[in-house]
């Protein structure tokens, strides 16, 4: 096992409203640091005492723009973890890295994204990296391409094309008890899932995360740090990032075709904590579209494409009670996108007890991160008891 | 027209796949080392190591490996909103040793399915292409609905 394992833990989480594309009142860079704040007012710490800040994406507020206003007594690591949402748990692993080297000592792992400060998706989302192989055939770099990864999933491997509503509906009957979500107070009937329009087949439009303007901050420090703070601390017990020999950036050349890119790193993160997915309690599954988190699910081992249609059930996904409940505050889908960010911080307060769909007495809980990107990771935090 | 780089996105080593469609050619590229085919292409040969990559002329026909039927594009897309709904496919090029290509395939055909059989044409640059001369599939009339793609002949 990997000595990385339980050295750093999640011990503040912070976030801003989750604002209708287009509408925050504030910047890219006042959101983030709302969200900074926010996290070290939760962690119980002074905001100029955070040394570290890691991001994924495009992001362009960089601690070197943050620390001004943050008061930052020292910028000692920084760091960008590739890819798009793929780099969510891969930028929460740089961040233990770095205080597991000595690195740094209060590290921030942030993403924030408002429509009136920079452009959506195409540069925020995907850094403006879609191949000229897609584009050209109209084919955009998340769209089809993951309509056509699901459609084969479906189509050539059998899965059946109702676990994709049972994702959505996963994540909308969560929003219902999570007042934060913008899906809170709309719940989805299977009816409206059925008759809402197709996107690109066989997504219907609730197959599509939302889009949001705010941000959302988690900050680490080492575990004997952790015990002496606040919060109940959420350690990171591993976090696997990277892609396999004949996954990376190939065009959807990729092998196997439709994996969505979490097999062998699901494998060192089994490893790597000493546990299964057998014994995790709870996952918050990054869902650009439906189809995608069934994809992760199946390179996870939570079930195979055989066994999919039966262990992707509404009932078997949502807390308390379900087998393996997955985004408990609603999901990209139904809480909220600030690129997905938000997974991380229902990760952490399953951990606490704290979520609005709180799964009892959970002790491990997981969080994937973007499925299809070229390289991507997936992390595991657990509660003391665990280590 | 020179074809390179005008879409930045991708690894930027297929400017000769481009060229050789505006010349009315369809070549994909194959280490001159190990005669592996490579796609997307690259400057150096994984396999082997060999930074001498060729471009070879094959058949324009494939296989339907994957499929969406487009009924809504983001604002990236924007200049096929006119074309909605419309099909686009990865399609696999034995040919090329399994290669898979992404385009368009023309009209909304009732066969549509993977495993499906296409045959290729050149269309000229459109500003919907994003002024690349493109490849688009036509589904083979004779390629008869069947259920899967494991089952059809090649
Ligand atoms: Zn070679």
């Amino acid at each position: 096992m990997s000595g990385l394992r339980g050295a750093a833990a999640v011990v503040g989480i912070g976030q801003t409203p989750y604002y209708k594309r287009g509408t925050s009142p504030d910047s890219e860079m006042k959101l983030a640091l709302r969200a900074i704040v926010a996290a070290a007012e939760d962690a119980g710490l002074d905001p100029a005492e955070i040394d570290g800040f890691v991001s994924y994406g495009s992001e362009r507020n960089t601690g070197q723009k943050l620390m001004p206003g943050l008061g930052t007594r020292s910028l000692r690591f920084a760091g960008l973890a590739w890819t798009h949402g793929g780099g969510i748990p891969a930028a929460v692993g740089l961040a233990a890295m770095a205080i597991y080297a000595g690195q740094a000592d209060v590290v921030v792992v942030y993403r924030a994204m408002a429509e009136g400060s920079n452009q959506r998706l195409q540069v925020a989302v995907t850094q403006d990296d879609t191949p000229a192989q897609f584009l050209a055939n109209g084919i955009d770099m998340v769209l089809q391409r993951s309509a056509m990864r699901t459609q084969r999933m479906i189509e050539h491997e059998g899965v059946p094309r109702e676990t994709l509503e049972a994702i959505a509906q996963a994540g909308y009957h969560h929003a219902q008890q999570n007042p934060q979500a913008v899906g809170y107070g709309t719940p989805l009937s299977h009816d409206a899932y059925e008759a809402s329009r197709y996107i690109s087949e066989p997504y219907h439009l609730f197959d599509c995360s939302r889009e949001n303007d705010g941000a959302a901050a988690v900050i680490l420090v080492s575990a004997e740090r952790a015990r002496t703070l606040k919060q109940t601390p959420a350690y990171l017990l591993s976090c696997p990032m990277g892609a396999s020999a004949t996954m990376g950036s190939r065009e959807d050349n990729h092998e196997p075709y439709t994996s969505v890119g979490f097999i062998d790193l699901a494998k060192r993160m089994w490893r790597e904590s000493g546990y299964g997915p057998e014994d995790v309690d709870v996952a918050q599954i990054y869902e650009n579209f439906t189809g995608m988190a069934v994809g992760t699910m199946i390179d996870h081992g939570f079930c195979t494409a055989e066994t999919a249609g039966d262990v992707l059930q509404l009932d078997n996904l949502v807390a308390p009670d379900g087998g393996i409940p997955i985004n408990t505050s609603g999901g990209n889908i139904a809480d909220g996108f600030i690129h997905g960010m938000g997974l991380v911080l229902e990760a952490v307060r399953q951990i606490r007890g704290t979520s609005t769909n709180q799964v009892p007495g959970a002790k491990l809980s997981m969080m994937a991160g973007g499925p299809g990107d070229s390289v991507t990771s997936t992390a595991l935090f657990g509660s003391e008891a665990t280590l | 027209m020179a074809a390179t780089a005008r879409i930045r996105g991708g690894i930027g080593a297929d400017g000769p796949f481009w060229d050789a469609l505006d010349a009315g050619e369809f070549r994909i590229a194959r280490c001159r080392g190990c005669n592996e085919w490579l796609m997307p292409a690259h400057f150096r040969c994984g396999t082997c190591g060999s930074w001498d990559i060729g471009w070879d002329e094959v058949d324009a026909t494939g296989i339907i490996y994957a499929w969406t039927r487009n009924h809504a594009v983001s604002d990236v897309l924007k200049e096929r909103r006119g074309a909605l709904p419309y099909v686009t496919a990865l399609v696999e090029l034995p040919q090329a040793g399994g290669a898979r290509l992404p385009g368009v395939i023309v009209g909304d055909p009732p066969n549509l399915r993977i495993g499906a059989r296409v045959r290729g044409t050149i269309r000229p640059p459109e500003e919907r292409s994003r002024g690349y001369a493109t490849m688009v599939w036509q589904i083979e009339d004779d390629s008869a609905p069947a259920t899967r793609v494991g089952e059809t002949e090649a």
